[in-house]
């Protein structure tokens, strides 16, 4: 095996481990001290690898990752650990990506004023970030002026807004923030979610309507796509 | 129907933990609190922290509460043993302390499955009044929790309505959560017409304050909701809700760590602002489901972190609360069932307190079933007749009777068997016990059909004791009655 192979079919290897540097154990909590994602991706660059291989072959590992999620055998920590192995991964290979003028898809993400709920909020945040997005996740219980305040700073480079509310009484601080962002004269595309939300509600508001977090990135994909 | 209540027998037989963990798990959550603590963001809360004598200290602009073991301790000992909570007719009255029984109604749920269409629709304020007719009228509810959310209604009229749709309805205790804490005022005003004016004693109503937003932190709307039912002295429920592999460890045993400790910093916290408040040891420890993260509480191992919770409160000498009968099953089925009846039966021979959802309860908390109510009236029957025991005296033993009738006789025509057989087996309701010959002659009914024409039976029939018409036409004198 050439020595090119040989690197990319580690790092391979480590994103399905979800191993994200030499310090991370394996599935089975051995490994320790031996090379993870970060320090392969460098070795890869340092050795004249293209960043375009070293990301095709991080895309077939998490390929891997997600097949082995819908049979079971992969729980969530599992896709989160391989998740995280690869925005490191990834942000060694920032330097090089920039120079090529490549960059993430920004979305903000946040659940609304006197709601707490965080957990559906956080798992579509996650994989956002798996599916190549930059996040910025601003919390919980998260006003609809700091949203469009948000929103605003990075105007331009936000492609959508991801809402989440889990109480009947809260889900209305979602249209706020709709309402608000259209005062403000920025159409920017607002997903909605959590058990409270219904797509009658979303079709009210001027929201989508995401019934989980699958549908969610998907529908942040064709918001993309949509341009 | 029978109204008989069978409530309050001591539990206490099934024991998840050793004496020996037990004292492991307080050992521990006392370094928690000492060596890591809790945070609290609401400013309010931090100076009653601090003028009682915990540390606060800022780390990275986090605030963080450090409460040492005296303090605690000391804490501990001004919460009161025995509360009592008040039914509008007295045979009603839950009186929580030791190993004392009592099941009810759960709350909250955004669907009901209608009765009629079978179909799941959006709760509403007539649900919460027939469900807690329902509940009147059932022997082996003993409270009732208001069980969904009316999205019927403004959400200003919410709280009052909800509290009034349920007292109107029952004459059982009637319990509720709150998290705005401009309502608790309101809502104390109604427990005093009701109550004529005394609530300290036997208050017809409480309230349940998910004020802990795990791992270890305060909320900071429902903590300001707690301190004002804490001022105004009534029982207030401490219920702290980790979910094991998400909000606290995956394993058991640290999730009953970390709640312990998140509970015993609320009770420090409800002594400090009302030094003998009368508070509950609250919990429903829950687990996530690792391959997606929906929250699970029909796993066995629900039904044994909830029964473990009776145990670490009894330990500490104060009354508790925690959840059964909750079930993931998204429709009344088999699954459903046999998740409620392991997690009721396991709180219920723990003794706990006050166990809610144990009735009506379906989708993880997202959905109640009106034919649900009477099948899990009859697991909860079940279950209190476990808790009940066995009784063994000279005349339970019956070693005259045995004599009496000798070798090979009946004992059908004996008067031991007369004064005991309605009372020694629990009698079912719902459950049948035919041959299927004869199951099929009569035409195969399934029980769920069953459950549901006797909650038609008791809706059309059943007329809960009204509230005084004096007090109502006060009570809608002064508040905005839907
Ligand atoms: C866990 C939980 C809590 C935890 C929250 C912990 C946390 N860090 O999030 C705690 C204990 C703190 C809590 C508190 C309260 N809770 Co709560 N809680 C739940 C519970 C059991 C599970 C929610 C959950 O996390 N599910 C798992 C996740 C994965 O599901 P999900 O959030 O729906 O997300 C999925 C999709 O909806 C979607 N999604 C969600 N958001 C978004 C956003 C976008 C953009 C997209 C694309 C997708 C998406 O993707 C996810 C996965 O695919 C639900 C009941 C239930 N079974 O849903 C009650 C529930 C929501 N809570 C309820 C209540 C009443 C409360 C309290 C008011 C209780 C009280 N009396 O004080 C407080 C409120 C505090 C506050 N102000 O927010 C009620 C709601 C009723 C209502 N009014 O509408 C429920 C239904 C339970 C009940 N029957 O009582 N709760």
């Amino acid at each position: 095996m050439k020595i090119s192979e040989e690197i990319l079919t580690k790092i391979k290897e480590n994103v399905v481990k979800g191993r994200r540097n030499k310090e991370d154990e394996d599935l089975e909590g051995g490994s320790v001290g031996e090379p993870g994602v970060e320090e392969l991706v460098d070795g890869a660059l340092k050795g004249e690898i293209g960043p375009k291989k070293i990301i095709e072959c991080i895309n077939d590992a998490m390929v891997v990752v997600g097949k082995k999620f819908e049979t079971g055998e992969y729980f969530v920590p599992d896709m989160l650990a391989s998740a995280e192995a690869v925005s490191v991964g990834m942000e060694v290979l920032e330097p090089e990506l920039l120079k090529v003028g490549q960059k993430k898809e920004k979305f903000v993400v946040a659940t609304v004023e006197g709601d707490i709920h965080d957990i559906g909020k956080n798992i579509f945040a996650m994989m956002l970030k798996g599916a190549g997005f930059a996040v910025i996740d601003m919390g919980t219980d998260v006003s609809a002026e700091k949203i469009v305040k948000t929103v605003k700073a990075e105007d331009g480079e936000i492609v959508g807004i991801g809402l989440s509310a889990l109480l009947t009484t809260t889900m209305e601080n979602m249209g706020v923030v709709t309402e608000k962002l259209r005062e403000e004269g920025m159409s920017k595309s607002v997903l909605v979610g959590g058990a409270a939300v219904s797509k009658e509600f979303a079709d009210k508001i001027g929201a989508i309507y995401c019934a989980d977090a699958f549908e969610g990135v998907d529908k942040a994909k064709e918001l993309i796509k949509r341009g | 129907m029978s109204r008989e209540i069978k409530k309050g027998f001591s539990g206490g037989q099934y024991k998840p933990l050793s004496a020996y963990d037990v004292g492991r798990i307080h050992e521990t959550a006392f370094r928690i609190l000492d060596e890591i603590g809790v945070r609290v963001e609401l400013k309010e809360a931090l100076d009653i922290f601090e003028r009682g004598g915990a540390e606060v200290e800022v780390n990275r602009g986090e605030k963080i509460v450090r409460i040492s073991s005296e303090l605690v301790e000391a804490m501990v000992k001004s919460a009161p043993s025995k509360i009592v909570l008040g039914g509008r007719e007295k045979e009603n009255d839950l009186v929580l302390e030791g190993t004392r029984v009592h099941m009810g109604t759960g709350g909250a749920a955004l669907n009901v499955i209608d009765i009629d269409s079978g179909e799941k629709r959006k709760g509403t304020l007539r649900d919460i009044a027939d469900i807690a007719k329902l509940a009147d009228a059932l022997g082996n509810i003993h409270f009732f929790v208001r069980p969904c959310i009316a999205q019927d209604i403004p959400i200003e009229d919410l709280v009052v309505n909800q509290f009034y749709a349920g007292l109107s309805n029952t004459t059982k205790h009637v319990m509720s959560g709150c998290d705005n804490a401009e309502k608790v005022e309101e809502v104390v005003e109604i427990a005093e017409l009701i109550a004529g004016g005394e609530v300290k004693d036997r208050p017809p109503l409480s309230f349940i304050t998910c004020w802990m937003d795990s791992p270890l932190c305060f909320a900071s709307n429902v903590t300001k909701a707690l301190i004002e039912v804490v001022k105004k002295d009534l029982p207030v429920i401490l219920s702290s809700a980790p979910i094991a592999g998400l909000t606290s460890p995956i394993t058991l045993a640290g999730t009953l760590v970390q709640l312990h400790a998140e509970e015993l910093s609320g009770i420090v916290f409800t002594q400090l602002i009302n030094p003998g408040a009368p508070v509950v040891y609250g919990g429903i420890p829950s687990m996530a489901d690792m391959h997606n993260l929906r929250y699970i509480a029909g796993g066995m191992e629900f039904g044994m972190m909830n029964a473990a919770i009776s145990q670490l409160s009894q330990s500490i000498g104060l009354p508790n609360y925690n959840s059964a009968g909750i079930t993931d099953a998204a429709i009344p089925d088999i699954q459903a069932v046999y998740e409620k009846a392991h997690s009721i039966c396991q709180c219920a021979l723990s003794g706990s307190n006050l166990i809610h959802h144990a009735a009506g309860m379906l989708e993880s908390m997202l959905t109640v079933d009106y034919g649900q109510y009477v099948i899990d009236n009859e697991i909860i029957g079940m279950a209190m007749r476990g808790v009940r025991g066995i009784e063994v005296n000279e005349d339970t033993e019956a070693l005259d009777e045995i004599k009496r009738v000798g070798h090979g006789g009946d004992y059908l025509r004996s008067k031991h068997t007369r004064r005991h057989m309605r009372t020694e087996f629990f009698e079912p309701m719902l459950a049948s016990r035919e041959e299927r010959e004869d199951k099929d002659k009569q035409g195969l009914r399934d029980i769920r059909e069953l459950a549901k024409s006797k909650v038609k039976e008791v809706l059309d029939t059943h007329t809960p004791v009204e509230i005084d018409p004096e007090v109502d036409r006060r009570i809608r004198e002064r508040f905005n009655i839907l």
